[in-house]
């Protein structure tokens, strides 16, 4: 049986509480030293093994590949013009050299680790002699932005409208949302992006075609301004079908928690709705909703790339799938070394924090 | 209470940036440079990194760049297919067996800070590139280092170059069809420690623009015209200020540039596809390209769309009857204009139909190409060129309402094949080819005869081209597999031979008309076998068809000991393109089409068909001359 999105969170949630409550009643009168080695710890190590395994995965497959950088910057020499053989042949050489792909994969795999243990990703190839930590600079701050602010915002009303259609789910507002909601959730993304473009840039050009923001860099409101008028249509359209999801797991997951006991002793309590629906009913289908949040804001550094193509939007999404093609493998090492990073870690906090959303597990 | 603070939340969100931004400025530009003072031209693509402007550096960015703000010795301008004087005030001189080369300089152009221009600048800038071979851009310093004993001035405004070896092409490494060798502020660099890693914020150039802003993500870079624009050269040329400010932006695809330029955002695009470019017609109207009617086009980039054999690919490939009913068996005139929309011009020869060139080869080639005859069946000779292909496309757009504005050959190129799918069948019948009872046609060992063509689909023309081809071959019984891939796919399956088919572009000539230094990569000496990558030889494109001929050698060895231009040197040419087509060693489709568009509502004087002083490609390195003939609209 396929499940949905929101059944996988909903399990995934339910799985983690029990584990996690496992250990709690296992470390019932332990000291805190033994619950850090039996809960803490093995989550740890599990942490520094996906990032370790993660990375050198990543660094084999680009060099598995039959594309690599020297001739990728040799064709795009030759790309504009012809030129002499001989001296096609010196350059390769020079190449290699330069971008430090002599010796086996081994020494190079080694090399990589000692440099990244002091914070050095080494120079981008296509645009040598850039350091990568200067493209993924340039990059991070749109993709964070821009995402983080969509995730999060597509996450709270998703969560809020859900809530509410799902407990007053007899109103015609209520079915008039989810009506459009699932309506607009099945379109494919890049549709939603590119009808969203054509309409307030070209039909009602209201907003910019490409960039992130206008004039210099700087804490000016000027400045400020430019990002939230050039960021605008993009997170539109990210939230728009964010929101779409997140109204329909939050509303499948408050209906079904409508019709428990407590709740309906609540209403013949006749407690104030709005305190059952928020105090009560929501608090109890936080946990896969929070699971969700944070695997997405986990999962922020892998970027967006059809969001900035379609709106010429700076960010990293973009900026790897260059690398990729141009065989850049610093550059591929170094955004993937942030999203694995960023997933894992991600993971691991969702793991570690279940208590603080969860008074059952605390409790138990 | 809920319900209010969502409705104000949504009420914010979607108020406040619209809000900002109409605050600033009504429009969506990423400078806030007055509009009517700016030319704003698309840039060809995003920039992996910007503000560096080393431009010697390996990841060097040149597009545009080069054009603003580099120089070299000489131009040579596709168009016209003249040599303009760009730093150097004479032609290249040689000694009499070309193992020198002296070269007078102007003594008129300064750099942007006011320091003269002279041999110091040359001298070091060949030493500099000689003495550190990670200086990569364009692979001078390795061809300095294979060609140059040394480099000397004869004065403050000459400088003399002794080679090596003879070389009586030296001087193409500072003559542009792309490029020339960007000269080097001496003053500057010579107190650079490692140029290599040096990041140039601030450079200064020898051109008319000096770069002010950019955005560190590629999308955009604002250029702004030095105070003394008549001591560059492009202004010595001109006699032109050119605008005051020239912002060069990356939209993306050919929607969002039909856009960009309906909104006033775009004064000119490098190309787009026919669709977007009408689009851009009905929604822009001060817009227009080279033409201002139909082909409406820029016909004449010095380029060539062929169709390249694999001949190690399937040995079948490597009978020359095939490759003849495969040519045979397009209809020149449908391609042209049912998948091309009588856009770009027909070449016959693996040359591109520009004015200089047709003079050179199509004009006194034409009689052998109607007099040309192949052996169909023994003892029977077939005579396969149709040169009134022109008129006939003329006529289409006749019938479509079209005027065409000049001779057909002048605007839709030379005579191409013949449509001949019965010659076609009885050459390959020859072959021991056969049909299946679906009358799809089986090898001559019985097997079904699979044609594997390769098309990168950003490549508008070129997988039309493969699009229409593959219509007309599976029309004629064969089964072709068409693939459609992303473009660096499509590189790599091309250098480790991949491919059957694919749709390579070169023109064989230089502007100037020479054919060696294009051709060189075809000797033998250059050949890698198919699943090796063909780069490793020092090989760039020619040599991915995996073609082994002693008599191409020959010509290229012959073609190398004569100096360009000269009448043997023309003449052996013209033998090699006979050789070349007689033997249907490739198959020539059309020259490369742009759909170069501007907009005058800002800005006029871009070169057009009835003003062709210059070439209108921008982005190569003598379009400056293009960019600073520009003056300010009268409405703006």
């Amino acid at each position: 049986m396929k499940l949905t999105r929101a059944e996988q969170l909903t399990h995934t949630g339910a799985n983690l509480q029990v584990r996690f409550s496992r250990v709690i009643l296992s470390s019932e009168g332990y000291s805190t030293v033994t619950l850090f080695k039996e809960f803490v710890l093995p989550r740890l190590v599990q942490w520094v093994v996906v990032i370790v395994i993660g990375v050198t995965i990543t660094f084999m497959i680009p060099r598995l590949s039959p594309v690599n950088p020297v001739d990728q910057a040799l064709g795009r020499m030759t790309t504009f013009q012809t030129m002499n053989p001989e001296a096609t042949q010196a350059l390769r050489e020079t190449f290699l050299d330069l971008y430090g792909l002599e010796g086996n994969i081994f020494d190079q795999y080694l090399n990589f680790w000692r440099r990244l243990l002091v914070g050095d990703l080494g120079p981008s190839f296509t645009s040598f002699p850039t350091p990568v930590m200067q493209i993924i600079g340039n990059s991070v701050g749109w993709t964070i932005g821009l995402l983080g602010i969509s995730t999060f915002v597509s996450w709270l009303l998703g969560l809020i409208l859900g809530s509410l259609a799902g407990y007053f789910s007899n109103h015609w507002w209520s079915q008039l949302l989810e009506k459009i909601l699932i309506t607009v959730y099945p379109i494919p993304y890049y549709i939603l992006a590119f009808v969203l473009l054509m309409i307030f840039t070209y039909y009602l050009p209201l907003f910019p075609l490409v960039g992130g923001a206008r004039g210099t860099p700087g804490f000016t409101w000027e400045y400020i301004g430019s990002i939230l008028y050039f960021g605008f249509l993009p997170a539109l359209s990210l939230i728009i079908g964010a929101v779409a999801f997140r109204f329909i797991m939050s509303k499948a997951l408050t209906t079904s928690e409508k019709s428990s006991d407590y709740v309906q002793y609540a209403e013949l309590a006749a407690l104030p709705k709005r305190k059952i629906l928020f105090s009560y009913v929501t608090r109890n289908t936080m946990l896969p909703q929070v699971t969700d949040l944070a695997l997405s804001l986990g999962a922020l550094f892998e970027g967006a790339l059809i969001t900035e193509v379609v709106f010429g939007y700076p960010g990293l999404g973009y900026t790897l799938f260059n690398a990729v093609n141009s065989a850049d493998y610093n550059v591929i090492m170094g955004i993937t070394l942030l999203s694995i990073v960023g997933i894992a870690t991600a993971s691991l906090l969702v793991d570690l924090s279940y208590p603080l959303f969860d008074p059952r597990v605390r409790y138990r | 209470m809920v319900r209010k603070l969502v409705f104000l939340l949504l009420l914010v969100l979607l108020v406040a940036p619209t809000t900002f931004g109409f605050a600033q400025e009504p429009q969506g530009l990423p400078v806030t440079v007055p509009r009517e003072q700016m030319f704003v031209l698309d840039q060809i693509f995003r920039y992996g990194v910007a503000g560096n402007y080393n431009m010697w550096a390996p990841g060097a960015v040149t597009p545009h760049r080069h054009a603003l703000m580099s120089e070299t010795f000489w131009y040579r301008d596709q168009e016209t297919g003249e040599r303009i004087y760009g730093l150097a005030s004479s032609d290249p001189i040689y000694n009499d067996d070309y193992t020198q080369m002296n070269v007078d300089l102007r003594d008129n152009i300064y750099w942007s800070d006011g320091v003269q221009f002279t041999a110091d600048d040359v001298v070091f800038t060949v030493e500099t590139l000689m003495a550190t071979p990670t200086l990569t851009e364009s692979g001078w310093g390795a061809q300095f280092n294979q060609f140059v004993d040394s480099v000397e001035k004869t004065g403050d405004f000459g400088v003399q170059f002794n080679l090596g070896t003879e070389n009586p092409r030296f001087h193409t490494l500072f003559e542009t069809r792309w490029n020339g060798v960007y000269i080097m502020p001496k003053h500057i660099y010579e107190n650079i420690d490692d140029p290599t890693t040096y990041v140039d914020v601030n450079p200064i150039v020898l051109g008319n623009y000096v770069p002010i802003q950019f955005d560190p993500n590629g999308f955009w870079e604002l250029f702004q015209r030095r105070a003394d624009p008549e001591r560059s050269v492009a202004g010595v040329i001109t006699g032109n200020v050119g605008p005051e400010y020239v912002l060069s932006i990356f939209y993306g695809d050919s929607a969002r540039k039909a856009i960009a330029m309906s909104r006033g955002e775009l004064d000119t695009y490098f190309d787009a596809d026919i669709e977007a470019f009408q689009t851009t017609l009905d929604t822009t109207p001060t817009a227009r390209s080279w033409y201002t009617e139909f082909p409406w086009a820029y016909p004449n980039e010095n380029d060539d769309r062929h169709f390249f054999f694999n001949y190690e690919f399937d040995p079948i490939l490597q009978n020359r009857d095939v490759r003849w009913a495969l040519a045979l068996s397009i209809n020149m005139v449908q391609l042209q204009t049912e998948y091309i929309g009588g856009v770009a011009k027909v070449s016959a020869l693996p040359i591109t139909p520009t004015a200089p060139l047709r003079t050179l080869y199509y004009d006194p080639l034409e009689d052998w190409l109607i007099n040309l005859q192949i052996e169909i069946e023994p003892g029977t000779m077939y005579t396969p060129y149709d040169p009134t292909v022109p008129d006939q496309i003329a006529a289409w757009a006749e019938s479509e309402g079209y005027t065409v504005p000049g001779t057909p050959r002048e605007v839709f190129g030379s005579g191409w094949w013949n449509f001949a799918p019965d010659v076609a069948e009885r050459l390959l019948l020859d072959n021991g080819f056969t049909r299946d009872g679906s009358g799809n046609w089986l090898k001559p060992d019985g097997q079904p005869w699979t044609l594997d063509v390769q098309a990168p689909p950003d490549e508008n023309d070129a997988f039309r081209m493969a699009t229409a081809a593959a219509d007309m071959w599976s029309d004629f019984g064969i089964d072709v597999n068409l693939q459609g891939l992303e473009r660096n796919s499509w590189d790599q399956n091309r250098f480790t031979g991949q491919y059957g088919l694919t749709t390579m572009w070169q023109s064989f000539a230089l502007t100037d008309g020479d054919m060696w230094p294009q051709m060189q990569q075809l000797h033998s000496r250059y050949y890698i076998p198919n699943g090796e990558d063909a780069r490793t030889s020092g090989g760039g494109w020619l040599n991915t068809t995996r073609l082994q001929d002693p008599q191409i050698d020959a010509f290229i060895d012959e073609m190398a000991t004569l100096l360009p231009g000269s009448d043997e040197s023309v003449e052996l040419n013209r033998e090699f393109l006979m050789y070349w087509t007689e033997n249907m060693l490739s198959l020539p489709v059309i020259g490369f089409k742009k759909f170069v568009t501007w907009d005058e509502r800002y800005w006029t004087g871009f070169p057009t068909s009835e003003n062709p002083n210059y070439m209108p490609l921008y982005w190569f390195q003598a379009g400056k001359f293009a960019i600073q003939n520009l003056t300010a609209a009268p409405a703006s």
